[in-house]
């Protein structure tokens, strides 16, 4: 049943993209930054899936310190680990805009700086959970440190309000952003497409972390035979 | 309008279409290394599974073979 509704939903998720890339290559152009700016149909929704994943691994992380139960610690993991790639691919387009607009590929502004900051934080959880051996202790520390990571997901939505950033300003739910109606609801699909690919994948790494238990559990029958 | 085109060299038009083809050029960068990212995420993933699927069956295998008969 799992299964079905992961292929459903990247079906979906495909169909979607082929739509998008179709409508957003038939726009015009931006006045001042030109076809560059079409990045942001790709760039803002990769940022915004990356933050719903921690907010996930953020439930997950809680949940596991409360309940105990291996399930959620699983889940926080599957979903660090979309997030990450979505963030890199976020930082890498972003970076790639920065080279034609700014002129340079990379600022040490607040928002840039926190979000590279973010994405090592999560990458250090990964090493973390490698470096330990024993489940529960693993999946403790991890759990108390991805909510330590999490402190820094706030700093990196709120430092463009918050902040005099190079990064440009707030498009949406900001009554100084300005883009057209058209656009936002090309922009919402793209959003709800990138969504349904991190649902896609956190299902499919969520069915190799239950496999990965399985491989522990087998092996400790084998050690007690 | 007339006078305004006079001003417009050639060298002006060469320069924008630079312009046009960097930027277009820098768009398509920016979306190929992005899903590259996520296509190679998605490789890591299957080659996961295949190396977890292979290690359950090897252990299922050696369990089969300790069992006392």
């Amino acid at each position: 049943m799992k299964e079905k509704l992961a292929y459903l939903m990247g079906a979906i998720a495909i169909a979607l993209f082929a739509r998008n890339i179709y409508v957003i290559s038939g726009l015009p152009q931006e006045v001042n930054q030109g076809a560059i700016f079409k990045i942001i149909f790709f760039h803002a929704p990769m940022a915004i899936t990356a933050m719903y994943c921690s907010c996930v691994a953020l439930f997950g992380s809680v949940m596991f310190l409360i309940t105990k139960n291996f399930k959620y610690d699983a889940l926080a993991v599957a979903v660090t680990e979309v997030g990450l790639g979505f963030l890199l691919a976020n930082l890498v387009t972003g970076s790639i805009w920065a080279r034609v607009i700014w002129g340079v590929w990379w600022a040490w502004d607040v928002r840039l700086t926190s979000a590279l900051v973010c994405w090592l934080l999560y990458a250090g959880y990964l090493m973390l959970r490698r470096a330990i051996e024993e489940p529960t202790q693993r999946a403790t520390f991890a759990a108390v440190f991805s909510i330590f990571a999490f402190l820094d997901v706030p700093l990196v939505y709120f430092s463009i309000r918050l902040f005099r950033t190079q990064h440009p300003g707030p498009v949406f739910f900001s009554s100084e952003g300005s883009f057209p109606k058209d656009w936002s609801a090309i922009f919402a699909l793209n959003m709800l497409a990138l969504t349904l690919l991190a649902a896609v994948m956190t299902i499919v790494r969520l069915g190799q972390e239950n496999a990965q238990r399985e491989i522990d559990s087998l092996r400790r029958t084998a050690h007690a035979i | 309008m007339f006078l305004l085109l006079a001003q417009v060299t050639a060298e002006d038009v060469s320069r924008e279409i630079a312009r046009l083809q960097r930027n277009y050029e820098f768009l398509s960068y920016g979306l190929i290394v992005a899903w590259v990212i996520l296509a190679l995420y998605v490789l890591m993933m299957v080659g996961r599974e295949r190396r977890l699927k292979r290690e359950i069956a090897s252990l299922k295998a050696m369990l089969e073979d300790k069992q006392p008969r």
